[in-house]
C-alpha cells in the first residue's frame, strides 16, 4: 500500500495553472482554497465551562449568536447550529488544534471530530460576484451583513457562504465540489470567470502525503 | 412556495431550504406491547389531514439541520408562527392539543 496523498476534489479542474492575477478583465473570480482544515465541534453553548474551554483552545471566542462566525489569526469558526461549529485552519494547525481541543474538553460533554477529507472551501470575487450566488442560491445574499455565515442552498445541493474582505467564502461538501464548481462556472458565464491567483495565501502542495 | 422563520438561525428563509417533518407532537403510545393492532395501526399511519390550521414539523435542511414546529393553514399557506419544540409543544398544549 502506498501513503495516502492530499488530493483536491477540484483537482481535475487544474484550476492552480489557469490561476492568474484579479483584473477588471472578468466580473467574477473564483478559486479553491484546497487543503484547509475542518473541525466539526458539538457541544452545548449556553454552558460557560464548554464555551470558555474551547474559545481558550482555539484562541478565537466562539461566536454564540446564531448565524456568525468569528475569525483571528488565519482561523475561522463557523457557527452552524445551537450545538455545533465548524473550525477551519490552515493545515499545518489541525493537528495541535485537534489535540488542545480534545484536551481542553476533556471532562465537558462535547464532541471534536476532524473533519478535513470532507470538505473544501471556493472563493467568490469580483464585481458580478454577488450576480451569481443570487443566480445559484435561494439566500437573499444582497442584504447579508458582514459577520454573517449561512447555511442554504446552491443549485441542488447546499454550502456554508458567509463574506471575507471583497468577497465570498463557499465552505462545501467535497462529494459535492464537482457539481458545485460545474454549477458555479456555468452561472458565470454572463460575466467571464477569471480563475484567481491565490498567491497572498500560499496552501499545501497537491499530492504530499497527508 | 413561503418564507419559513427558523427559530434556530432566528431569520426568515425559503421554503427550499426546508424539508416537511410531518405532523408535531403525535402522542407515542404509553405501553405500545398493549395495543391491538388496530390502534397501532392508526399511531403509525393515521394522520388528521385538515384543510385549515395545522400543527407540523420542519427540519431546516441546508442550515442548522435541526427540526421546529409550524402551524401552518393548508388551505392558505398562511403561517401563524414558528417555534422551537420544546417552545411549541407550550403553545400546542395552551389551545388544547387540537388542529
Amino acid at each position: 500500500m502506498s501513503e495516502p496523498t492530499m488530493r483536491s476534489p477540484l483537482h481535475s479542474f487544474g484550476l492552480s495553472e489557469q490561476a492568474k492575477p484579479i483584473d477588471g478583465s472578468c466580473g467574477v473570480w473564483a478559486n479553491e482554497l484546497r487543503h484547509l482544515g475542518y473541525i466539526s465541534l458539538r457541544g452545548n453553548g449556553a454552558d460557560p465551562a464548554f464555551a470558555t474551554a474551547a474559545s481558550t483552545a482555539i484562541g478565537v471566542s466562539l461566536p454564540l449568536r446564531p448565524c456568525t462566525f468569528a475569525s483571528s489569526n488565519g482561523k475561522t469558526i463557523l457557527w452552524l447550529s445551537p450545538d455545533e461549529w465548524m473550525i477551519v485552519c490552515p493545515r499545518a494547525q489541525l493537528s495541535a488544534l485537534l489535540g488542545s481541543l480534545r484536551q481542553a474538553l476533556t471532562d465537558v460533554r462535547s464532541q471534536v471530530v476532524d473533519n478535513s477529507g470532507g470538505y473544501t472551501q471556493v472563493i467568490i470575487e469580483g464585481r458580478n460576484a454577488l450576480d451569481v450566488l443570487q443566480h445559484v442560491s435561494v439566500y437573499d445574499f444582497a442584504s447579508m451583513e458582514p459577520g454573517r455565515v449561512v447555511g442554504t442552498t446552491f443549485g441542488k445541493s447546499s454550502v456554508y457562504a458567509f463574506r471575507q474582505g471583497n468577497g465570498y467564502r463557499l465552505v462545501l461538501r467535497r462529494s459535492f465540489a464537482d457539481y458545485i464548481w460545474r454549477y458555479l462556472v456555468r452561472a458565470a458565464i454572463p460575466y467571464g470567470l477569471g480563475i484567481a491567483d491565490l498567491a497572498g495565501s500560499p496552501l499545501p502542495e497537491e499530492g504530499v502525503p497527508i | 412556495m413561503f418564507v419559513l422563520f427558523c427559530p434556530h438561525c432566528g431569520e426568515k428563509r425559503e421554503e427550499e431550504e426546508f424539508g416537511y417533518g410531518g405532523e408535531a407532537f403525535i402522542p407515542r403510545p404509553a405501553t405500545p406491547e398493549a395495543l391491538d393492532d388496530e390502534a397501532w395501526g392508526d399511531y403509525l399511519f393515521m394522520r388528521k389531514n385538515p384543510k385549515g390550521w395545522h400543527w407540523e414539523m420542519w427540519s431546516h435542511n441546508t442550515g442548522c439541520r435541526k427540526f421546529f414546529v409550524v402551524k401552518r393553514n393548508t388551505a392558505t399557506n398562511a403561517i401563524a408562527g414558528s417555534w422551537t419544540l420544546a417552545e411549541g409543544r407550550k403553545a400546542y398544549d395552551a389551545e388544547g392539543g387540537s388542529t
